[in-house]
């Protein structure tokens, strides 16, 4: 029906557009708003294929492009809110609760299967059938229409017309001449639902294996008591660190607000820390950009990146000896964190040489944290030529005058100042790297000759001392200005 | 000079001299505190330093000087070349080097060069778009115990950066070198201050090569340190980059530098 006809029809039709993409950012963050019951969270992929874990839960927004929905994998989360099934009832009563209450319409179902809450969600009847009790997926599924399977609608019209209409129905069809008739599809549905095969969640964002949280009676919004709750996550969360011997290379706090928003903020260490004070230092430039908005309720503070212990350990006694802990004890590699942390890695680094001819390759930004060997650099500076103290990162064109095009510059002319040259050491020919394959991916052809650029060092007549090079073949010579000399 | 008490009513002495008895009040001051100095190397220099070399806990500035023709160059060779020897005075320890980039042409410093005075492994290089990141970055690397200095690249002269860097270094006995491309207002708080022009390498008749880098230094800022004949000391120095050796040009065969400000060189 178009637009027109159905206003036709009712005058006072309310039409909006559809926004595909803002339904989906919203779904996303109710995600991670549930973030806040269980890491493992996944948006529904809606018709796609699903897999099963032991017991899943799914919350359908309602109305809302038809079924979007989430899938929260919650075994073992519902201690949090009592014990056993009571805990995982009021789980779910707070997760719906909290969802009715920022005006969202949902309906929770609680089952051992993802595909059985999913069903029980979309089409469970009476409020009390949305928990599904332990291993009761078969006698909740049976009542519920075969739309709950999760199949195509072709087979679900096939299905209803031969008088399958409930899920139930078909616990009493024999497997072969279904899967005969219908393919592998409903049989794989109904047996993913009712927990005969295993169907795991893939969360959204990869759940961190380590992780501790908080959460405030009251909310809190002062700074100061921020940093003292992520104070305490810290040393919780180093204290499992501790148990699994491993360090953290970057960790994520993520804060809780009452309005159902979620803010969070990471940070990056360059080698496995587990040293409270530090990280809570780390941490210490986050927090201030940290908006806790009208207060936060909650407090997750996750590891995704861990990796095994390699810092200190206290010296054995009997050798005697008092040990370095670590090749970097004096925290140049803490204040490379800290640096990193406000000005951004690629803006925190060591320079590490690289095996190359050409000047521009020799030096490459490294890690700070990677260290390079010492007297690498000296050795590759006695292999090659004089060498600029400064090298410009793009060459400049500058317009040269020689007496022929072979000899080296009489003058040259770089930001309107021209520069006699008095004295001249070179050339010095460095040639391209053919054995590397072109940036296009195309091989230069044997018969041309590879780009050689012939590099000079010149003195002008006030002494300054600069680095050019010619590039080109005879009648399209360029050349450029790539240094600057002590 | 030990005539003069303090009591002496000022307007008796000639300003050069109420100078000099300041800079030796602060001399004393200075070696009460009991800094410790890193030699420069180069006796001429050093012997009129504060505890004969560059004081560890404190600012010094480098800035490139105009040409000869008095035109400021867009770069910096020369003070750069003094900044790296200062730098590869401190033995151990790693190097903070912040730079702030400036717009339009980056020439990044360059390790094979730099190996000539100290490892360039020790380097950690540091960029920040904004001169207060710059700040922060050196303050926070004068308070780390295993940097051996920090040198910060940059046009800007915030007299207050200035001020909380020289107290940054007092504190933790670092030196904070600032290195700058340009001449800088002189009101910035520095320990020493000089200034770095290329001068043109030595005159061998008949051979075009180039020579031994030659750098006109002046100290222009000498807080602490002793008075010299001149009110601002100048040399030529001369870089060997074969045996790494920085010397200051002895007079006598110094055929070349007649054109350059002869009256200036300190003997």
């Amino acid at each position: 029906m178009r637009l027109a006809d159905a206003h036709t029809l009712i005058p006072k039709l309310t039409t909006t557009p559809v926004e595909p993409e803002a339904d989906r950012a919203l779904v996303e963050q109710i995600a991670s708003w549930c973030d806040r019951y269980t890491p493992w969270v996944a948006i529904d992929p809606l018709g796609a294929a699903l897999a099963v874990p032991d017991a899943a839960l799914v919350c359908a927004a309602g109305g809302f492009g038809g079924d979007a929905g989430l899938l929260l994998d919650v075994t073992g989360c519902g201690h949090l809110y009592g014990q056993g099934e009571g805990g995982e009832r009021a789980l779910m009563a707070d997760l719906v609760q909290r969802l009715t209450r920022h005006d969202f319409t949902c309906r929770a179902a609680m089952a051992d299967t993802a595909g059985a809450a999913w069903a029980l969600a979309r089409y469970g009847e009476k409020q009390a059938d949305l928990f599904c009790p332990r291993n009761g997926q078969r006698e909740a599924l049976a009542p519920l229409p075969i739309d709950g399977l999760r199949l195509d609608p072709p087979t679900i019209e096939t299905f209803l017309k031969l008088g399958l209409r409930r899920i139930g129905d078909l616990y009493s069809i024999p497997r072969a001449p279904l899967s005969r008739r219908f393919g592998d599809l409903p049989l794989t549905r109904l047996d993913q639902a009712l927990g005969r095969k295993d169907e795991p969640i893939e969360p959204r964002r990869a759940p961190p294996v380590f992780r501790s949280r908080i959460s405030f009676a009251e909310p809190i919004g002062r700074p100061e008591d921020i940093a003292a709750a992520t104070d305490r996550l810290i040393l919780a969360l180093c204290r499992q660190f501790e148990q699994a011997s491993v360090g953290a290379r970057k960790l994520e706090l993520a804060l809780y607000r009452v309005d159902g928003s979620v803010d969070r903020t990471a940070i990056g260490t360059s080698r496995p820390n587990r040293d409270s004070p530090k990280l809570l230092k780390l941490f210490g430039e986050k927090l201030g950009a940290l908006d806790p908005g009208f207060g936060v309720e909650l407090m997750i503070l996750g590891a995704p990146e861990v990796e095994e212990w390699t810092g200190a350990q206290d010296a054995l006694p009997e050798t005697g000896k008092p040990t370095r802990s670590s090749w970097n004890e004096d925290g140049t590699i803490d204040l490379a964190d800290r640096l990193a942390l406000r000005l951004g890695a690629e803006n925190v680094v060591r320079l590490a040489p690289h095996d190359s001819h050409l000047p521009h390759r020799v030096q490459v930004p490294a890690p700070f944290a990677m260290p390079v060997p010492e007297g690498a650099w000296a050795r590759i500076a006695a292999m090659k030529g004089a060498r600029p103290t400064r090298l410009l990162q793009r060459p400049e064109e500058i317009t040269v005058t020689a007496a022929i095009p072979d000899d080296p510059p009489r003058q040259f002319q770089w930001h309107r100042h021209t520069h006699k040259v008095v004295r001249v050491e070179g050339p010095e020919r460095i040639a391209d790297e053919w054995w590397h394959p072109r940036p296009a991916g195309q091989i230069a052809p044997a018969n041309i000759v590879p780009p050689v650029r012939d590099y000079y060092r010149v003195e002008d007549n006030d002494g300054a001392r600069f680095w050019l090079f010619r590039d080109g073949m005879v009648n399209t010579v360029k050349w450029y200005l790539h240094g600057f000399c002590a | 000079m030990t005539a003069i008490s303090p009591s002496n009513p000022a307007p008796l002495l000639s300003a050069a001299l109420r100078e000099q008895v300041r800079r030796l009040e602060r001399a004393h001051t200075a070696q009460r505190a009991g800094r410790s100095a890193v030699p420069l190397g180069i006796p001429e220099i050093d012997a009129l330093l504060p505890e004969g070399g560059l004081l560890t806990g404190a600012l010094h500035e480098i800035e490139a000087g105009p040409t000869p023709s008095g035109r400021i160059a867009p770069h910096d060779g020369a003070a750069l070349g003094f900044a790296a020897h200062m730098l590869g005075r401190f033995e151990t320890g790693t190097i903070l080097w912040c730079r702030q980039p400036p717009v339009g042409i980056d020439a990044l410093p360059y390790a094979p060069a730099l190996s000539a005075w100290f490892d360039p492994a020790r380097l950690l290089m540091v960029t920040a778009r904004r001169e207060e990141h710059l700040f922060w970055a050196m303050e926070e690397g004068l308070r780390t115990p295993g940097i051996a200095a920090v040198l910060g690249e940059t046009r800007a002269t915030d007299p207050t950066a200035g001020r909380r860097l020289s107290l940054a270094a007092e504190k933790s006995g670092v030196p904070a070198l600032l290195l700058r491309a340009h001449p800088a207002p002189p009101q910035s708080i520095c320990t020493t201050r000089w200034r770095v022009t290329s001068a043109p390498s030595p005159e061998v008749p008949g051979i075009e090569m180039l020579g031994a880098a030659r750098w006109q230094v002046e100290l222009r800022r000498n807080r602490f340190g002793l008075p010299s004949v001149e009110e601002m000391p100048a040399w030529l120095l001369e870089w060997n980059d074969e045996t790494h050796h920085l010397a200051v040009v002895p007079q006598a065969r110094d055929g070349s530098s007649g054109a350059i400000r002869r009256e200036r060189l300190a003997g």
